[in-house]
């Protein structure tokens, strides 16, 4: 009924294990000699034992070898005894005409067996020890096949016949290679694939029944990791195993042999799980979907399989399908087949565990972005947990519901929230969103400690390392220069949460590996099997070979899995993104490249691309936009097939800048700043319209949408944006973004000659920059402060030199090229509306910074800037009376006007 | 119109030639429509009698359907001629050997004695009889092999070749209309729904008498628009088909405005009165479907076929003696058919016996794995057994045979609701609506839902509600609750209507009990507050002739009202006493 529970698998007796059996009467002949017949050479026969050794191993995999590519390999075991093996193994094959047959291969090879007392045997006799790997082994088939029933052995009889018919015929082909374009394909591949083994299995069109086909696909599916270019090949590749299944005619092999063990079957797709989550949709999700299609009409009762192709459907962005699998799922297996991070708790097994297709459910609606439904499934979630007493679920959902609450800008809860939630939270109707984020996250942390959750322990620390960064723990209630010192961020409980959070790396082992050992690991073994036949080394040292072969096996038990170093890749990039927050240009950026080198093939594709967005963030910002762009087209290549991409957003943002930078501040009509325009409309376009969701992209849009417009010198229209906006920044309580918004009013204040007016923005921008750790941001926000004062006449010079002496630091050390410009330029701007400063005797001072600012605008492109720069620079020139050098500047001065007069190529970048 | 004549004609010569090609099932139906007819006494003459064996005369006499004028008719259709029978006497002795041997079920040996045969007639009964032994071995393969995680994937293993034969024959244009049937068959086996459609249209309009041919054709037809797209010719055995096509699309009123035009010239079908009854018992006119099996019953006593559905109405008015008698006699003349099992699967639901009922309705299941009603009276079963995931399995193995059987989606939203899981469950509710909008049972039920405490979606409720009032609410749960809630939300003047309204169903009805004294009580107190005392006065009236404490409510409501009317210097009085 409720799902098949883990059975042992049956041992069934294929027509590969008979080849391996043949095999084994080779190897170990009843006769009495001390080395059997073909072999010359005692490493010889050595050799072949070790490869049947390895084969009887990977007989508990998934798939089978055909007899085709037990062929090629045994090619490269047995050098000049390999035609004799083979030969001798067709033959074999050949002389097995009818069921009795079989009944006597069998009974032989109860020969080969040595007795149990093993004392009786003679030196130079060859005999199976029944208690080896592979006494057992034949054992096993032994039995086997003694339980099949009469009809049994018919079938196995006829998937022998399929078995040779399929090598034979391929081999025909091979020889004769018929002109015919089928044959010629197969041709084609086999050429490849005697150079290249993994590629073995290329020869598609050949294997028509369906367990081939799914090989192919899974084989194809591994081949993408690597490379792409083979995704056409294996996508029509099974296009053609699909259609051509009407050609076949009765040489259909049972797949019901094909298809193994529960246990193995489980692993498989656990692995498969991963692969999904990993690359995204850069998988073609069609083709998994096609191969679970066809998983599932071979094991109808394998109800996991359904997960997949929600987890499949949810990575292809298709609500329908994801919502009506996850459905599917939960109905069939009442969430009890897998999800074995759960314990069998005690009291709930009757009931199923239809609590964790809630919290999939909710979790689901989050990721499509509908806050208020998931939040109601979530709440749904909580409550069964409570009622099944489901703590591990609990724990998960209560994570999953202040991630929820922390991610999506939800302005008032009480309204969404029913009553029952407050038994989460006894108080909670009172409280704000962010209080509530932070009970749900303690609770999800207790329970989660506990019951030894380590992983889920791990993110809830960065999540709570992510809610300290962002929130200051008291409701602020007053900006005033005096209170603000109590009211502040803790960097170090940040950097606390984040060193807790990694501690998993450590203590993981034991939990993790018994996890997914039993399942996913015989298919390992299968692909470690295979990789080392690919290299040439083997043909020497067999037993070199065979110690790398236990060494990875090793490897793989040991290595950290794929969700651990998830969590510890996340918590390096929560590293980076708080260094960002925090100001240390370095430091973000070594983070991300730890992240982006020990992490990024292992991680989900959204993390890896959430790196090399910051990464290329940070050489627009530092090394200007030539390097950027050229970044761009590779993280573009990289990341196309992403869903949801965070590339195409970072496009637009980088061509925004650019395209402001460029433009005419005289000519606000300018081709630049209607490209500005068109990309923060865009921008604004990516974001989902439902009310609460991606508020991080909204804010964005606006934010620059603002900005265009004090480009294009509207200065009440970009107040009126700027103020709404940060309107919605305190509906939604971003409190960061507030710190942004104030200074870019000032900003807007001070463009505008309003300086008096700009004056609190900028002191309210700098306050909450202390309140929340903004060191970078409170540097630009304390030159933007000494800007004011300058504008409010040149006897404020002195201040406003002061504030900006004390913000260089910050500005030299981490701020980007145009904030260093801007710093320089202005610095030699108070110079010299400083009455008292001379230019005549102290010219460097004035100069070097100068020099300095116009350098690095160079990168940037920022004509306006420059021009100012070589204006000042063209003027203490002319002072000076260095007339060559003031002719030099005004020459760039010119350039640079011209260039920002007559935007030619307007975009390079965008298509 | 088309003459009862020729239909007769017809038929009679479509049954010897289906029965001649072993298309067995179909000539028994057509059989059935012969004897259907009504017959023509000046006509009647023995030598014609042959399919019309004694039962006409009987059925007569005991039938209680009035013979209905058939109506302004048919159009008279370009009469399809009947096919000719042309090479009987060239292959006729191994035709005879084969046809044999298929009668005795050994279909691989008929194949092989007609394997150079080329005429039509042995070609197609040599596909037949490959295709049949095809699916004789797949079923057996399919209990060989089954292996640990379910079914193994054991398909007809001639299907490849037979359809290669047919696709070619059809090529060169050398199929006749039969092999048209069974390639359509078999490209429906092979997962090509269209080219099947095609295949089947174009055999019916050769040979529209072939039911089976329209049996998959109706198989094929999940939607209205596949169904209109079909180019058919027109012909009486295209009513049949679409009176059968839109009963499955759950369009009865079409579906029995076909029967009824049919009823004209077969006016003692039983085919025809048992879909009849079907296309009724979903518009849930229980009394009336009752009469109809009964009748049913009477004429053709052995009949098992569809007896699952009459169970269900004798279940549904918990008939036990008649479910009973019904069960017995089903029980003894086919116990191993799917329906039969089902029949005492519901006997046993009745007697409360629900694990003897999962049982029998298990042992149907296996019979026929496709077999919806069966999983979803098993989910009630498991229901009623409080076990909820057991009753979920089911439930879903019932949608996902079809995806558009209500009751089973009902059925799983119920069985969360019944978890504690309302927010799940709507999206169950929501299904099941969706399938049948103008049932006020599942508007009722998502109603409930959003009512429970857990979500305390009043407004939403309030919604679903007036959705059931509108689909005429036949149980008079949702113009009360309606009532209620408006009353719980403060908004009296709403909840005042929807009393009102109540009331007059309950008056309609001569229903009384709690609700009634609710309204009357509220009614009273509402209009008194509004100042509408004779209004008042007439609920509270009423509110007297019970017992009880709404008497002495109603009496205090009263004397209330006297004060009120009897101006405010009375109340003077009681203020300031003397």
């Amino acid at each position: 009924m409720a799902g098949l529970t883990r059975t042992a698998g049956a041992f069934a007796v294929t027509p590969h294990k008979i080849s391996v059996c043949v095999l084994l009467q080779i190897y170990a002949p009843s006769a009495q000699m001390s080395l059997p017949f073909p072999f010359s050479s005692v490493s010889q026969h050595n050799r072949l034992g070790l490869y049947l050794l390895s084969l009887t191993k990977a007989c508990d995999g998934m798939y089978e070898m055909k007899l085709e590519e037990l062929i090629n390999q045994l090619r490269e075991v047995g050098d000049d005894v390999d035609a004799w093996l083979t030969e001798n193994l067709t033959n074999r094959f050949s002389y097995l005409s009818s069921p009795d047959d079989l009944l006597n291969f069998f009974t032989d090879m109860r020969g080969i067996l040595g007795s149990l007392d093993s004392g009786a045997v003679q030196d130079d006799q060859i005999v199976l020890d029944p208690n080896s790997i592979l006494g057992m082994f034949v054992r096993r088939c032994i039995l086997a096949f003694n339980l099949l029933s009469f009809e049994g052995v018919c079938h196995l009889f006829s998937s022998i016949e399929a078995y040779c018919r399929e090598a034979h015929s391929s081999f025909a082909q091979y020889d004769a290679s018929n002109s015919n374009l089928e044959s010629l394909t197969q041709y084609n591949q086999m050429d490849k694939t005697t150079k290249l083994h993994k590629n073995a299995s290329g020869n598609v069109p050949f294997h028509l029944h369906t367990p081939e086909a799914l090989f192919k696909v899974t084989e194809g599916l591994l081949v993408t990791r690597t490379e792409k270019s083979s995704t056409r090949k294996f996508a029509e590749a099974t296009s053609v195993a699909s259609a051509s299944s009407s050609k076949v005619e009765d040489t259909r092999v049972d797949e019901s042999l094909f298809l193994r063990t529960n246990l193995q079957i489980q692993g498989f797709l656990m692995e498969k799980a991963d692969a999904i989550e990993t690359h995204g949709s850069s998988f073609s999700s069609s083709s998994i979907e096609r191969f679970l299609e066809q998983l599932q009409n071979l094991a109808p009762e394998l109800h996991r399989v359904h997960f997949l192709r929600y987890l499949n459907k949810l990575h292809s962005d298709d609500y329908f399908a994801a919502l009506d699998n996850l459905l599917r799922y939960f109905d069939y297996s009442a969430g009890t087949e897998g999800f074995d991070l759960v314990p069998p708790s005690t009291g709930c097994s009757m009931h199923g565990r239809y609590e964790i297709g809630l919290l999939c459910l909710g979790m689901m609606h989050f990721r499509f972005g509908h806050p208020n439904l998931a939040l109601e499934v979530l709440t749904e979630a909580v409550r069964v947990s409570q009622q099944l007493s489901n703590d591990t679920c609990l724990a998960y959902t209560l994570a999953a519901m202040s991630n929820l609450l922390s991610e999506m800008g939800i302005a008032s809860t009480t309204s969404v929230l029913g009553a029952s939630y407050s038994s989460v939270t006894s108080t909670a109707s009172s409280l704000s969103v962010q209080q509530r984020v932070y009970i749900l996250l303690k609770e999800s942390l207790r329970r989660a400690d506990t019951l030894k959750l380590k992983r889920l322990v791990a993110s809830n620390h960065l999540a709570m390392a992510k809610f300290e960064l962002m929130n200051v723990q008291r409701p602020l209630l007053s900006f005033g220069p005096k209170a603000s010192m109590r009211h502040k961020t803790c960097p170090i409980s940040v950097c606390k949460e984040i060193r807790l959070g990694a501690h998993l790396i450590s203590d993981f082992s034991s939990e993790s590996s018994k996890m997914t050992i039993d399942g996913s690991l015989s298919s390992v073994w299968l692909k470690d099997l295979q990789k080392p036949w690919s290299q040439p080394v083997y043909s020497r040292e067999s037993s070199y070979r065979n110690n790398s072969t236990f060494f990875k096996f090793f490897v793989h038990l040991v290595s950290i899995p794929g969700s651990v170093s998830q969590i510890i890749g996340a918590s390096y990039l929560l590293r980076a993104t708080s260094w960002e927050l925090y100001g240390s240009a370095p430091m973000a950026r070594m983070n991300t490249l730890v992240y982006a080198t020990l992490f990024g093939d292992s991680s989900s594709s959204s993390d890896a691309e959430l790196a090399y967005l910051k990464l290329i963030q940070h050489l627009a910002l530092h090394k200007g936009y030539k390097d950027a762009f050229a970044a761009l087209t590779i993280a573009e290549e990289k990341f196309l097939t992403v869903s949801k991409s965070k590339i195409m957003l970072l496009k637009l943002q980088l061509v925004h800048e650019h395209a402001l930078h460029r433009s005419n501040f005289v000519k606000s009509t300018s081709g630049n700043l209607k490209l500005a325009q068109r990309m923060c409309n865009e921008l604004g376009g990516l974001a989902s319209t439902t009310m609460g969701v991606d508020m991080e992209l909204k804010v964005e849009a606006s934010l620059r949408e603002a900005r265009t417009l004090l480009a294009a010198k509207q200065y009440s229209q970009a107040a009126n944006t700027a103020h709404s906006l940060f309107c919605t920044c305190h509906k939604f309580n971003l409190q960061i973004e507030k710190a942004s918004v104030l200074l870019l009013l000032a900003e807007i204040h001070k463009k505008s000659g309003n300086a008096v007016m700009g004056l609190p923005y900028a002191l309210a921008s700098i306050s909450f920059c202390q309140s929340f750790n903004l060191d970078l941001l409170k540097a630009s926000a304390t030159l933007t402060l000494a800007e004011l004062w300058l504008g409010l006449g040149s006897n404020h010079s002195k201040r406003a030199l002061g504030l900006l002496h004390g913000a260089f630091p910050m500005i030299l050390g981490h701020g980007g090229l145009e904030l260093r410009a801007r710093a320089y330029i202005f610095e030699a701007n108070c110079y010299l509306s400083d009455p008292s400063f001379s230019v005549s005797t102290d010219s460097d001072t004035v100069l070097d910074s100068l020099r300095q600012a116009s350098d690095e605008l160079q990168a940037l492109e920022y004509h306006e800037l420059s021009a100012e720069a070589l204006y000042l620079m063209a003027m203490v020139y002319d002072k000076l009376g260095w007339l060559e050098e003031r002719e030099e500047a005004a020459a760039l001065f010119k350039k640079h006007i011209t260039a920002l007069e007559n935007p030619q190529d307007v975009e390079p970048n965008i298509a | 119109m088309v003459s009862k004549e020729s239909c007769r004609n017809e038929i009679r010569a479509a049954i010897r030639q289906l029965s001649d090609r072993c298309l067995y099932s179909a000539a028994k139906w057509a059989g059935e429509q012969l004897v259907g007819i009504e017959q023509d006494p000046s006509n009647f003459t023995p030598s014609n009698t042959r399919f019309q064996r004694g039962s006409s005369s009987i059925r007569r006499r005991f039938s209680t359907i009035s013979t209905p004028q058939p109506s302004a008719g048919f159009s008279q259709p370009p009469a399809t001629p009947l096919p000719q029978e042309e090479d009987e006497v060239i292959d006729g002795d191994l035709y005879l050997l084969a046809k044999s041997y298929f009668d005795c079920r050994e279909y691989r040996r008929a194949s092989h004695v007609l394997r150079d045969q080329m005429s039509n007639k042995s070609l197609f009964l040599r596909c037949y009889a490959l295709y049949l032994a095809g699916e004789k071995r797949k079923e057996e393969e399919m209990i060989e092999l089954e292996g640990p995680l379910g079914k193994s994937d054991a398909i007809n293993r001639e299907l490849v070749s037979l359809e290669r034969e047919l696709s070619a024959l059809k090529r060169t244009g050398a199929i006749d209309s039969f092999g048209l049937y069974l390639y359509g068959v078999v490209l429906k086996e092979k997962g090509n729904e269209s080219l099947a459609r095609a295949s089947l249209v174009e055999s019916v309009n050769s040979y529209p008498w072939n039911w089976s041919a329209w049996s998959e054709l109706q198989s094929l037809c999940t939607s209205i628009e596949i169904l209109n797209s079909l180019n058919l010719n027109s012909h009486w055995m295209k009513e049949f088909f679409l009176g059968s096509a839109y009963q499955e699309l759950r369009m009865h009123g079409e579906s029995l405005a076909k029967y009824e035009y049919l009823q004209g010239i077969f006016s003692f079908s039983n085919y025809i009165q048992a879909q009849t009854a079907k296309a009724q018992y979903s518009l849930r006119e229980f009394d009336q479907v009752e009469i109809m099996f009964e009748d049913l019953l009477r004429n053709d006593p052995y009949r098992v076929e569809d007896m699952d559905l009459y169970s269900n109405v004798l279940y549904a008015k918990e008939a036990c003696a008649a479910l009973s008698f019904l069960a017995h006699k089903v029980f003894l003349t086919d116990k191993y058919r799917p329906e039969s099992c089902c029949i005492v699967g519901n006997y046993y639901s009745l007697k409360g016996q629900h694990e003897k009922a999962v049982m029998y309705f298990r042992r149907a299941l296996k019979l026929n794995k496709k077999y919806l009603s069966a999983w979803t009276l098993m989910g009630h079963e498991y229901v009623e057994m409080k076990n909820t995931s057991a009753a979920v399995d089911a439930y879903r193995r019932a949608v996902d045979v079809n995806p558009c059987d209500y009751r089973a989606w009902y059925g799983l939203g119920q069985a969360y609701e019944m978890m504690g899981m309302p927010f799940y469950a709507l999206h169950y509710f929501r299904k099941s609506i969706f399938f049948l909008p103008n049932d006020s049972r599942l508007w009722i039920a998502m109603a409930k839902c959003y009512q429970s405490e857990q979500l305390h979606m009043l407004e939403e409720a309030i919604k679903c509600y007036k959705r059931a009032v509108n689909c005429g609410d036949t149980e008079g749960i949702a113009l009360n609750q309606l009532a209620k809630l408006h009353q719980k939300l403060g908004r009296n003047e709403e909840a005042a209507f929807y009393f009102e309204k109540d009331l007059e169903r309950m008056d309609a009805e001569g229903l009384e009990g709690p609700n009634m004294f609710e309204a009357l009580v509220f009614l009273a107190t509402h209009l008194k507050t509004n100042k509408k005392f004779d209004e008042a006065e007439v609920y509270c009236t009423r509110l007297l002739d019970y017992s009880g404490p709404e008497k002495e409510k109603a009496k205090s409501l009263l004397r209330g009202i006297r004060m009120a009317q009897t101006d405010f210097p009375s109340m003077d009085m009681e203020h300031f006493p003397l």
